[in-house]
């Protein structure tokens, strides 16, 4: 309210009158549009610092991303764990949870998946209809158990979720070292830190022959969809949401904010968990110790750009797998490193906690 | 009538987008008077002050301090220029002491005290007292905080211990400690929003006398107020607003309160009858012994016993913070109870949920954050507890049409406006939004409804229309418990009267009739239970 430049008002002012007057669905699509354009000029000023010429190299990552249908599908392919991990910070961000845990939960539903599929599926029937099932399941109740912990930790003793996540992701990234680094499931030759590969019945099956596009992509769109059911249309969803928007309010309704934490917080790590073991299954049959490149923290920056919303988050989604897969076209047409795209993502995420307030309806607040 | 006009404002307009909150307003505040404004909610009281203050910029119109023309960006601005406000919601760090709370604005504003008292900073009061302002650059020392503080109460007569911290001050001492911090800057125009919604009778004398002495001073102030008895009592002038317009202005004592009444709300008000009741043995709520603990682990409510039956509202009157919030949040399950019972209708459920599906409706005190959820909308708000929300669904699953169709029913029959049911709660006035909280929980006519502070922020039409369903609910012999900080309304609505002073219920329906032994409950002089 104070000290605001007044062409700043202005301009904000014209921005709150203008979405004012837009129809309704568009307010989900202006504000995040408008951060990508920020986020995307600022980079490209960094890029033009590099002695790069920005347009080029947008140009080359979008024709990366989408110029044929095999970068697209490859985009897609990169999109799956943020879409998962997306959708894991989007629930649980909605219930009033910070929790910083997916990568933790990725990675520990990638590990239940590797311990199943090269320990225990040998001993069971040689066939993708049981083994596929049984791996999933493993890994969503591992990511649960991951996330009651922070769970019951906040529920019980009032520890703050954001400390206890975020210890948990250390301890899950280095037991996942300790595992394959000389632990049990290090590969049978023990000659690097990696697992042996997941046996083949465990694995997801490839769409194509020509490219890696596989059934995971669908599961996560079609839980994405749920999740939006569920939030928007169940009782579930709006206790979630009313515990979130004002736990308070929640409490004098009759809903219980402990046990709507502790659900959402499984939920949530089952998500991130599920996640990772779809891209372990799919993609990289052994589980290394460079299996996550921070798809847990990068998740945090697609669901808020999605504003929590699971179907927009398919969308957020796509634009970070577009803009890891444009990273390596940058990187082989232009010459641009790729920690510009790590660079670019990170901008995004600032442009979404500085921006993200300018939505319909502020205005009107303090009308009386 | 002489004086000089120390604020005028000149066709003032303020707009927020189609809403017209302040329209082509004139206005003159004299030097030392005591000028009340009479609205109702949305009135327009609230935004005109604010505009006066710096915190909104007119659309239109133009402000004069002393005839020289004005602009106020900030309310930074205004506090250079003299005007001093004490808010509903006071703005006071509650971990600091007094002394450190007024440091604090002597600090911010020390160039002002210094243009108003470049004599080696010293006040001199028309009565001749006088004392120094100053603070040492860069560094707090809380000698020199205390000196402050001490020489400002002494000379206005607002007696306060500097050292004690805010957190621990009654909330009429609170008060006190906001206007000594506009009188540090040296306010000369005054603006008190509600002050006397927080005080009990006696207390309301007291501060009063303080207004008194502040216009001996011949300081201005602007008294914002719905309670008509007060403004009569302590103001000169009335200006009252209706829909953004002036409507009236003149001398207090020109109109009747019934004639003030029918400008603010433009028709006369029809006093409701409250009927005899036919008191019935059905008990509906027993509480014995209930021990509960406030926030800060203290007991706030000692061993208290209440009954209510069928068919009668039982009235809890009070200065806020003697318990009476504690007490309704461990009838509704929301603040553990230390020991003893609460029965409903015989029974003793544990959790929110489950007293909640006893057929037990609450009207909470703090609306905003445990009434409604701002962020969501009308509709939304309007099946926020577990009842509505199980009536309008089916294996979970909301049934989106007769979400609707229940929400529009009640936005009808509860007037809530503006009556679109997508838009959020935020957007809403204070009044409105405890439309929607009332209708959720009357609606359904539960068999108990705990109310608190039903009508705080509603204008006269919407607080006879509570009444009016509070009664309703009496005829239809369910029971209401009616917790009150408003003498008035639990006087007119309760068939069985108590006083809660902290944390103990007074027995008082014998006392009805009488204001000076019910404030002295109130006050908590009397020990002994009458």
């Amino acid at each position: 309210m104070y000290n605001i430049p007044a062409s700043f008002r202005k301009a904000k002012n014209f921005y709150l009158s203008l979405l004012e007057k837009s129809p309704r669905f568009l307010h989900w699509i202006i504000s995040p549009s408008l951060i990508l354009f920020g986020a995307f000029i600022v980079n490209g000023i960094i890029i033009l610092l590099c002695g790069y010429n920005p347009f080029k190299a947008y140009v080359a990552a979008f024709l990366g991303s989408f110029g044929s249908p095999r970068a697209i599908g490859e985009t897609l392919v990169k999109s799956t764990p943020y879409l998962m991990t997306g959708l894991s910070v989007a629930i649980a961000f909605r219930c009033g949870i910070w929790n910083i845990g997916a990568e933790g939960q990725f990675l520990l539903g990638a590990l239940a998946a590797t311990f199943f599929g090269t320990k225990v599926a040998t001993l069971l029937p040689h066939t993708s209809w049981i083994a596929v099932p049984i791996c999933l399941l493993l890994a969503i109740f591992a990511g649960g158990l991951w996330g009651v912990i922070p769970a019951i930790l906040k529920v019980t003793r009032g520890v703050n979720e954001v400390i206890s996540t975020i210890m948990l992701n250390y301890i899950a990234i280095h037991f996942v070292s300790l595992m394959i680094d000389g632990g049990p499931l290090q590969e049978a030759s023990k000659t690097g830190p990696q697992s042996d590969p997941i046996v083949q019945w465990v694995t997801l099956p490839r769409l194509f022959d020509s490219h890696r596009v596989h059934p995971g992509i669908a599961i996560a769109v079609v839980l994405a969809i749920i999740l939006a059911f569920v939030l928007f249309r169940t009782t579930l969803g709006y206790q979630i949401r009313a515990v979130g928007e004002g736990a308070d309010a929640a409490k004098a309704a009759g809903f219980s904010v402990a046990y709507n934490t502790i659900r959402v917080f499984i939920l949530s790590g089952a998500l991130a968990a599920l996640g990772g073991a779809i891209e372990l299954m799919a993609l990289t049959p052994r589980l290394t110790e460079s299996f996550s490149p921070g798809y847990g923290y990068t998740a945090i920056a697609v669901a808020l750009l999605a504003k929590l919303h699971p179907l927009l988050t398919i969308a957020t989604a796509l634009l970070f797998g577009a803009l890891s897969k444009g990273a390596f076209a940058m990187e082989a047409e232009v010459g641009i490193s790729k920690q510009v795209t790590w660079m670019m993502q990170a901008i995004i995420l600032l442009f979404v906690i500085g921006f993200g307030s300018l939505s319909l309806f502020q205005k009107h607040n303090q009308t009386n | 009538m002489e004086s000089e006009n120390i604020l005028e404002l000149q066709n003032i307009s303020k707009t927020f987008g189609d809403l017209v909150a302040v329209d082509n307003v004139n206005f003159e505040l004299q030097e030392g008077e005591i000028h009340a404004i009479l609205g109702e909610n949305g009135a327009g009281k609230s935004t005109l002050m604010n505009l006066i203050y710096g915190l909104y910029q007119p659309t239109d119109g133009s402000i004069h301090i002393s005839g020289i023309k004005k602009q106020f960006k900030s309310p930074r601005d205004a506090i250079a220029n003299g005007v001093g406000m004490v808010h509903q919601h006071f703005m006071l760090v509650e971990n600091l002491t007094v002394a450190e709370n007024i440091a604090l604005t002597v600090a911010k504003f020390s160039s002002r005290i210094e243009k108003t008292y470049p004599h080696d900073h010293e006040i001199i009061s028309q009565n001749g007292n006088s004392n120094k302002l100053k603070l040492s650059k860069f560094r707090y020392k809380s000698d020199e905080a205390i000196q402050i503080t001490e020489s400002l109460s002494k000379q206005f007569g607002l007696t306060v211990d500097p050292s004690a911290s805010i957190r621990s001050l009654s909330v009429g001492l609170k008060q006190r400690v906001e206007i000594l911090k506009a009188l540090a800057v040296d306010a000369r125009i005054l603006i008190l929003d509600e002050p006397t919604a927080v005080l009990s009778p006696q207390e309301v004398t007291g501060f009063f006398n303080i207004l008194r002495k502040l216009k001996d001073d011949n300081r201005s102030i602007l008294f914002i107020s719905h309670k008509m008895k007060e403004v009569l009592e302590i103001s000169d002038r009335i200006t009252v607003l209706r829909h953004g317009k002036k409507v009236y202005n003149g001398i207090t004592g020109e109109l009747s309160t019934r004639e003030l009444a029918r400008e603010m709300i433009g028709e006369d008000i029809t006093e409701i009858e409250r009927k005899q009741n036919k008191p019935t043995n059905d008990l509906v709520l027993n509480i014995s012994n209930l021990t509960v603990r406030g926030n800060r682990d203290e007991i706030a409510v000692k061993g208290l016993k209440l009954k209510a039956f069928r068919g009668e509202i039982v009235g809890i009157a009070g200065v806020d913070g003697n318990g009476q919030r504690e007490l309704a949040e461990a009838i509704m399950g929301l603040r553990t109870i230390k020991s003893g019972t609460v029965e409903i209708l015989g029974r003793k459920p544990i959790g929110t949920k489950n007293i909640r599906q006893c057929s037990v409706g609450y009207i909470p005190e703090d609306r905003r954050t445990m009434g409604v959820i701002t962020s969501f909308s009308i509709t939304e708000n309007l099946i926020l507890n577990v009842p509505h929300l199980e009536n309008i669904s089916k294996w979970s699953m909301i049934d989106q049409a007769s979400m609707s169709q229940t929400a529009m029913k009640l936005i009808e029959n509860y007037d809530i406006r503006p009556p679109k049911p997508t838009i959020p709660a935020s957007a809403l006035s204070g009044g409105n939004q405890q439309k929607i909280v009332l209708a959720r929980e009357i609606s359904p006519q539960p068999d108990l409804l705990i109310a608190v502070n039903p009508t705080r922020g509603l204008d006269i039409n919407a607080a006879q229309y509570v009444h009016k369903n509070l009664f309703k609910q009496r005829e239809n012999s369910k029971s209401v418990l009616l917790i009150s900080t408003e003498l008035d309304e639990v006087l007119k609505m309760s068939d069985r009267l108590y006083v809660m002073s902290k944390g103990k219920l007074f027995e008082a329906t014998a006392h009805r009739d009488d204001i000076e032994a019910l404030g002295l409950l109130m006050t908590g002089e009397t020990d002994t239970n009458v």
